[in-house]
């Protein structure tokens, strides 16, 4: 079933057409990661699915039923994460978590109840602070706590680790992984190596549409690349290579930077047997040897070409 | 009603923490204080301005006069304080952006608009009622009481302009951007109303006239009714400018 789905959405801010034509969906228990450069629309979509912005056109539904513009009753499956979330700077942590509960119709004693499990989990335990103190990465966290709250079914992330240190990165991104347990994860970023270390499938806004979408894997797999990267222990052995190869009929092309040599070729699991086959006649020693992975980085810019 | 008990909690804690009921409630305790003894140091302030060539006869001062201070207090200062205080009531936490959170969480903007509405209502009245009590039990001391007419009424008056003026001020908040522009386009309103009474002499309708006529309904020289009706009108102005703001709120892009 999907959780979200984003049926030919579009909007405009005056005549600039920010979203045109924009349709996904997310999967039940997947963690979807939406990508795109700085002023794609990734939060103006995410401020649509949460009603507080209104499309121009299109359809959006939320666990099946109709998000509506303004007051949306949509909003009571999900946890909203906004990119600098803002609190009550003269509450504790505890106290704006317990307005968040009664807010959401919990129990007090469910409140605190969530609260006691929450807290240990996003490291925010037995601080007594007021907000104002803290600092974003702390801000952050709690922002997690908070859509985790009444156990929303999407769990919606805005650029949740850009402004933050690897540290706080890290801790954002396990806390993520954690709750994708027991939640659906929609997460926007720019930062690519945080949507290959949690996200299961992507989508890459680009001029207003999605440019790709689909599972990671899937993805790495069309934009595979055949190529194989060696690197010698000199420059002079790297020369030398590269006459050799240049030789071979199954070689598309080779290029060389000091030390290392990076050749695209055909087949490359079978052909590069006999690349090190020449390697072994020409007595030329490697430092390494690897066949190469396309990065989302290349595919993005590949994409977005 | 979760979410409002909830949001009227916030609001209420914000108003102690950010030290807004201090300042009303220490502003008015100091306005009960400070108007009957003005009323009675008034014949020794004006004797000690010199003025040559002219003599200042001053009547000795009454229970009235302590009013007359009471009501110029509260009508200008107190209602520029008033503004003051509550200025950023909805602007900061739109401005700030405060309020995604708990909108997200599933809270009503209808509720936003009553919640914030009636924890600075509590706040005014509250408020209100210390500097009343101060006043009147100063008053008692002071001055030989006399029976006047209306007093509730008077006093009910003026509080009746200042839950206008803070539902006038939320609705500017909605309709504005910016942290200030509902302090402005209600400061504004005033303006039209101040000019609606003195050059156009519209005083059948104008809620300005509550902070205007406190004294004379005391000493029988307002009509009454005349009063009363205002004093519905403006009920409605507030509630229309209530249902505006919560109509407007509602559309409003977060």
């Amino acid at each position: 079933m999907n959780i979200l789905e984003v049926r030919h959405i579009q909007k405009n801010f005056g005549k600039h057409p920010v979203l045109n034509d924009l349709s996904f969906s997310v999967p039940e228990h997947s963690i979807f990661g939406l990508i795109g450069k700085n002023g794609a629309g990734k939060t103006t979509a995410m401020k649509m699915i949460m009603g507080f912005l209104k499309p121009t056109g299109g359809e959006i539904r939320v666990c099946g039923e109709n998000v509506a513009y303004g007051n949306t009753a949509t909003n009571r499956f999900i946890g909203y994460l906004p990119d600098v979330p803002e609190f009550y700077g003269y509450m504790s942590a505890k106290e704006y978590l317990m307005m968040c509960g009664r807010i959401t119709g919990l129990k007090r004693l469910q409140t605190s109840k969530r609260i006691q499990e929450l807290l240990p989990l996003v490291g925010l335990d037995g601080i007594k602070r007021r907000i104002h103190s803290f600092s974003r990465g702390m801000k952050q966290r709690l922002g997690i706590a908070q859509t985790l709250l009444n156990k929303p079914k999407l769990l919606i992330c805005d650029e949740a680790t850009s402004a933050l240190d690897p540290k706080g990165r890290k801790e954002i991104l396990d806390l993520l992984s954690v709750a994708a347990d027991q939640t659906t994860v929609m997460f926007s970023t720019h930062i690519l190596s945080d949507v290959e270390r949690i996200c299961d499938s992507i989508g890459l806004l680009h001029e207003g549409k999605l440019a790709l979408h689909g599972k990671l894997s899937e993805i790495k797999n069309t934009y595979r690349k055949e190529a194989v990267r060696i690197e010698t222990l000199n420059e002079a052995q790297a020369r030398r290579l590269l006459e050799h190869l240049h030789a071979l009929s199954f070689i598309q092309s080779v290029e060389r930077s000091q030390n290392a040599v990076t050749v695209q070729l055909h087949d490359p699991q079978k052909n590069g047997l006999k690349i090190i086959d020449v390697l072994s006649d020409e007595q030329i020693p490697i430092m390494n040897y690897e066949l190469l992975e396309p990065s989302l980085e290349n595919v993005f810019l590949d994409v977005i070409k | 009603m979760n979410g409002f008990t909830a949001f009227l909690r916030k609001e209420l804690l914000e108003h102690v923490r950010n030290y807004k009921v201090l300042i009303l409630l220490s502003v008015s305790a100091i306005f009960g204080m400070m108007s009957p003894l003005t009323a009675k140091m008034m014949p020794d302030i004006l004797a000690n301005v010199k003025v040559e060539g002219m003599v200042l006869k001053v009547p000795e001062p009454t229970f009235i006069d302590a009013f007359v201070q009471f009501f110029n207090n509260f009508s200008q200062m107190g209602m520029a304080i008033l503004l003051l205080v509550f200025g950023g009531l909805l602007s900061q936490d739109l401005a700030k952006g405060t309020l995604i959170i708990p909108l997200s969480k599933g809270l009503s903007r209808y509720t936003v608009i009553l919640a914030k509405y009636a924890a600075a209502l509590i706040l005014w009245t509250l408020s209100y009622v210390l500097a009343i009590t101060i006043h009147y039990g100063y008053t008692l001391y002071l001055f030989k009481p006399i029976s006047v007419g209306h007093l509730f009424f008077s006093l009910f008056c003026l509080w009746l302009f200042g839950a206008f003026l803070l539902a006038v001020l939320l609705m500017a908040s909605v309709i504005t951007r910016g942290t200030y522009g509902g302090l402005f386009v209600t400061a504004a309103g005033l303006g039209i109303l101040l000019i609606c009474q003195t050059i156009f002499r519209m005083d059948t309708f104008n809620p300005l006239k509550l902070v205007s006529e406190n004294v004379a309904l005391l000493t029988g020289k307002a009509e009454f009714d005349q009063l009363l009706n205002i004093a519905w009108i403006t009920g409605a102005l507030i509630l229309a400018a209530l249902i505006l703001a919560m109509a407007v709120f509602k559309k409003k892009s977060i």
